[in-house]
Formats: structure tokens, sequence, C-alpha cells
């Protein structure tokens, strides 16, 4: 392996000697890494759903005595979606091309049936079909139960007025007719004057009870109201981009373009220069040549991703953010980017190899790369296919390994597979460049 | 006279077409042999194959003792200065490595002849007996272009041969024996 060592050495003494090349290749996929992320917080983004209001809802309608502001109230829990009012036919025209993603319709009769409180008023909602529709739903549910839960404090409310009417007595109204009711105490005190007899003390009875038991009614009626009760704590732990799941793939995206990269570059190298000519010449075999582009791809790599993982940790440190860096994991992750950065390095080998010169090595590379990428972040449950594809690479792989060793409770498990899987590939690969290197005339 | 290498029925092809028809030649102790013919008729390929560089498809090439090369386009790593593509060659192949006066700067920013200097002092490595020169002088002054015929008078002198190739007359007339390579057939004078 002495002229395996000895090319290694060149080759990082050229890679010291490119300080551009050097910075492209670390900035290009951090700068991936962020379009990424980009591109997830956009899966996250509001989609816009059209308001067709077709019962002409006021600017304010009064429920059980409270006053809402419809835009005001609307405003408040459409926080998950971007609501757009329009007119029934646009809104069917903008749902058919897509550029709405659903179609929430309040039809006629709403605000009566919401005023009324016999009845419950309804909501109609249309969706696309596919990919968002069931995000969508939920979202739209989820602004429903807001709406329900702005509500019902309302009716709970104006219930209780009418339980409170029934132990003390007075005028109610009830669909807009007004009514007098006497009420349990003053019936009670009407009864104390009635001569005393054993029916009489029945009825004294059930009107003492009656009056205690609705004057219980109000906790039963909140809690009925909320059977469960989420209550929301302050946000704590990561954010999204210090979040165990950004540094995974980060670090997996980055090791993946610069470990493939770079070997298929500087094996590729050594044909454009015509010293692979001069090496075949006894001086170092193919199994050599392509032992120093992987042990090159898989030292950049442990350096990169050491580097990544120390920043994140000193952000973190620093930062004082809860869930900290996991530094005893660190040398089982340094095990895990020379394993994924020697299974690129067998990729890349390959490809410089197949390439005819360097230029068009590189071009390979990054076509290559992104749908190795991609392919690894559909989930398996979305595609199996796609899932099954990305098994033959390493990238999905890498990225497990790094999230288990980094956080799992127990890595141990999962990083023997995926590190039996990247260390499988890097060997696979790594015979398949020798061979293509060895056929090179 | 001691025969320093052999090759039998070597040829090659490329795309289905011999670029190179199959060939014999023998290099012996103490003669420079010269390589003549057009443009793209064989004589890379030939060389190449000679020094063990390329693959040939039919026959075999068996020598005896170091065998230096060196190809028509320098074969040097760009990004590494003379001293240290000398020193990494002289390692790959267990020799100790020859001073050079060239400067001490990355190859890529050396001239042609500088570039083939080094090309030169690479194929000196190991102070070989057989010496395998693909238009050696094609891009050096006349001093140096002196410079190159005394030390491959002095190899054959010291029992030692050389094999190059040319399109030049006047080195033609320096070999003892002149093969001319036409369209892939090698042809002895």
């Amino acid at each position: 392996m002495r002229p395996a060592l000895l090319l290694l050495r060149k080759d990082l003494r050229v890679l010291r000697r490119s300080p551009f090349l050097l910075a492209v290749l670390l900035a290009y996929p951090l700068v991936i890494a962020g379009l990424v992320g980009l591109v997830a917080s956009y899966a996250n983004a509001k989609p816009r759903v059209a308001l067709v209001d077709d019962d002409t809802l006021p600017s304010r309608i009064t429920v059980g005595g409270r006053t809402f502001h419809v835009e005001r109230t609307i405003d408040r829990v459409a926080q998950e979606v971007t609501l757009v009012r329009l007119e029934g036919e646009e809104a069917e025209r903008q749902l058919r091309s897509g550029r709405i993603v659903a179609l929430l319709r309040v039809p006629r009769g709403f605000v009566a049936d919401l005023r009324s409180m016999a009845r419950s008023p309804r909501l109609e909602l249309e969706t696309t079909r596919g990919g968002l529709s069931v995000r969508v739903t939920q979202q739209v549910q989820s602004l429903v139960y807001q709406l329900n839960r702005q509500l019902e404090d309302a009716y709970v409310e104006a219930n209780l007025e009418y339980i409170d009417l029934l132990i003390e007595g007075g005028t109610g109204t009830f669909l807009g007719r007004e009514f007098d009711v006497l009420g349990l105490k003053r019936a009670e005190a009407l009864l104390e004057e009635l001569p005393p007899g054993p029916r009489l003390d029945r009825i004294r009875e059930f009107v003492r009870v009656a009056s205690a038991a609705l004057g219980a009614t109000d906790d039963a009626l909140r809690a009925t109201a909320n059977p469960i009760e989420l209550v929301e704590a302050d946000d704590e732990g990561r954010t999204w981009v210090l979040s165990a799941q950004a540094q995974s793939y980060a670090l997996a995206l980055t090791i993946s373009f610069l470990a493939l990269l770079l070997a298929a570059a500087a094996l590729a190298a050594e044909r454009d220069e015509g010293v692979l000519a001069r090496l075949r010449r006894g001086l170092a075999g193919p199994g050599e040549l392509v032992a120093a582009k992987t042990a090159l791809a898989a030292a950049a790599a442990v350096a990169l991703g050491l580097g990544i993982v120390l920043a994140f940790g000193a952000i973190i440190e620093l930062g004082g953010v809860e869930g900290g860096q996991p530094w005893s994991r660190v040398p089982l992750l340094v095990l895990g980017l020379a394993l994924a950065g020697a299974a690129f390095g067998g990729l890349g080998a390959l490809v410089g190899a197949l390439a005819r010169d360097a230029r068009t090595a590189s071009l390979v590379a990054i076509l290559g790369v992104l749908p190795i990428v991609f392919l690894g972040l559909v989930p398996r449950e979305v595609a199996p296919a796609a899932a099954s594809v990305s098994d033959a690479f390493p990238f999905a792989h890498a990225l497990r390994f790094f999230t288990a060793a980094l956080f799992d409770l127990d890595p141990l498990r999962a990083t023997l597979r995926e590190g039996a899987w990247l260390l499988a590939l890097a060997l696979l690969f790594c015979a398949a460049a020798r061979s293509a290197v060895a056929r090179l005339g | 006279m001691t025969i320093l290498l052999t090759a039998r029925g070597v040829s090659r092809r490329y795309a289905g077409r011999f670029v190179l028809e199959p060939c014999d030649l023998e290099l012996r102790a103490g003669e420079a042999v010269a390589l003549a013919g057009p443009n793209g008729a064989g004589k890379t390929t030939l060389l190449s194959i000679l020094a063990g560089a390329l693959e040939p498809t039919t026959g075999r090439v068996e020598s005896s003792g170091r065998i230096g090369w060196a190809p028509q386009r320098p074969a040097l790593y760009s990004k590494l200065t003379a001293r240290e593509n000398v020193e990494l060659f002289a390692r790959l192949e267990g020799v100790p490595a020859l001073p050079t006066d060239l400067p001490d700067r990355p190859a890529a920013t050396l001239s042609v002849g500088q570039r083939q200097r080094l090309n030169l002092a690479l194929a000196l490595l190991g102070s070989p007996g057989l010496l395998l020169l693909d238009e050696p002088t094609a891009s050096l002054d006349p001093m140096r272009r002196a410079e190159l015929w005394a030390h491959l008078e002095e190899l054959r002198a010291g029992g030692g041969a050389v094999c190059f190739a040319t399109q030049d007359f006047e080195e033609i007339r320096r070999a003892d024996r002149v093969g001319r390579i036409d369209d892939g057939r090698l042809v002895f004078q």
C-alpha cells in the first residue's frame, strides 16, 4: 500500500494548493443544504385556501351575548392557512387550476344557525386531489377547531345564563322570544309561605336539591365542553436550524458532494495530466490508485464532518440551547464519516474512471449526486421503490448513521446496520472502480 | 549483443481498427533506434506499449533491466513543483531522487521546454539501461538538445540503448537503425 499512501499525500498536497477549489467544495454543499432547508420550510408554508361567503357574513356577530368581530376572529384562528376571499365561481376555477388548494364555503343560513345555538352551523370544504389535500384538510380541521374554541366559551356562558335564570328567576329570551321565569329560589320562598305537609315537604326537598345541583353546573359544563384541554408550553429545545435533523442532513449532504466530487475529479485528473500511463508502468496498480482516491475522500469527509460538528456544537454550547451537543458520540460519528466518505469516494473513483476527463467527471458527479440525495430524502412510506433504489447508494445510510450516532438513546444497532451498508457499498464501488481503471486505454 | 527488450507480435486496436499492426522489435545494448513516420502513424502507441504504459491488443513485451520512458506530452503533476514531481516518482520507483536545476515552482507555471526537461528527468530516474523517448527534443533549445544527445551517447557507450520517435532528419541520422511506421505498419529500413 506504499504507493497508495504516496499518492494520497500527493493528493492532499494538491488539494491544499487549490484554495478556490477547496472553498467551492466546502461552500457548495452547505449552500445546497441551505436550499434543502428552504424547500423543507416551503413545504411547511401556509397553503392558499379560498373563503367563499355565500351567507354574506356581517362584520360582527353576537352569539350568547358575546360579540365577535368576524375578520379579526378569522385572522386569529387561520394561522395555518392563508385565507383568500373569493366569489364562488372564481374559487371553483382556481381550485381546478390548482392556484388554491382548498375551498372553504360558508353556506346560506350559517349565521342564523350560529345565533340560534339550537343547531350546529356547517362549513363546507373542497380540496384538490393528491399530495396536499390531506394536509389541507388537517389544517382546515384545525381552523374549525380553533373557531369552535372561540365560540364554545360564548355558548357555555349563554347556557350558564339560562341556568342562572332557572335558579334565580327573571326575564330571559330564547329564539328571539322573551319569557318570564319564576326561578327555584323564588319558588322556594313561595313554598315557605304555604302550610306544611308531607307532599309539600317533598316538593321543598326537590327545589333545594335542584338548586344545589344547578349551582354546580358551571364547572361541569365547562369540563364537558373541554373533556381534554391542550395546554401549550413555551418553546424549548433546539430551533429547526440547530435541530438534530438539520445537523444530520448538513453532514450527509456535505459529505456526499465533497467525497464524490473529490474522488471523481482526482482520479480523472491523473488521466488528464497523462500521469496514469506513467503510474501504470508498475508504479501503482489500479487497486492502489482507487484506494488512494477513496482514502482522500474519507479523509476529507472526516475533516469537514468534524468541522461541521464542532461548529454546531460551539453554537449550541455558547447559545445555551437545550438538548446540547452529544460530545461523547463524536468518535462514533468519525467512524460514520470515514465510512460514508469511503463509500462516496469509491463511487467517485468509479465515475472518474468512466469519465473521459476531469471536467466530465465533475459534471457527472454533480448530476449524479443530486438525485442520490433527493432519493434519500423521500420517506420510505411515501415511495417504497425510491427508498429501495436509494439503499443502493450511500446517502440514506449515511444520514441514518449520523442521526443514530448523534441522537439515538441506544445507537449501536442502527449504526452497526448502516455502517455495514456503507462498508459494503464502499467495497462494491471500489471493486467496480478498480476494474474500470484497469480497462483504461 | 545483449538484448534489452523484445516485442513479439504487439498490436493495438481502437474502435475495431488497428492503429498498430502486429509487429516485432528487439532493442540491443549499445544501439540507438529511431522510429519515424507521419503524425498519427502509430509511433507513440508503439513506444507506450514498449514502456508498459499501454496494454497491447495482441503480443507481448519482455525486457531486462530498468526502462526509462518520456512520453510525447509531459506526464507530470502540474500542481507539484519540479522537485516534488521528481521526489514523488523516485519514491514510487524506489530509486534515489536526482537533483534538478529547474525552478522550484508548480510544474503548471514552467515553460514548455522546462516541462519537457522535467519529463526527461523523470525518465532518467534510477539510471535506466534502456530509454524510450517520444520526440524528446521537440521543445528543447539547441543547448539542451546537445546535452541530451551527449547523455544518450554516454548511455550507449555504457551498454545501454535508446529508442526514440522523431520527425527530425538530423536525429534520424544519429540512429543505428530506423524503423518507419506508416498507417500502423512498422518496417525497418
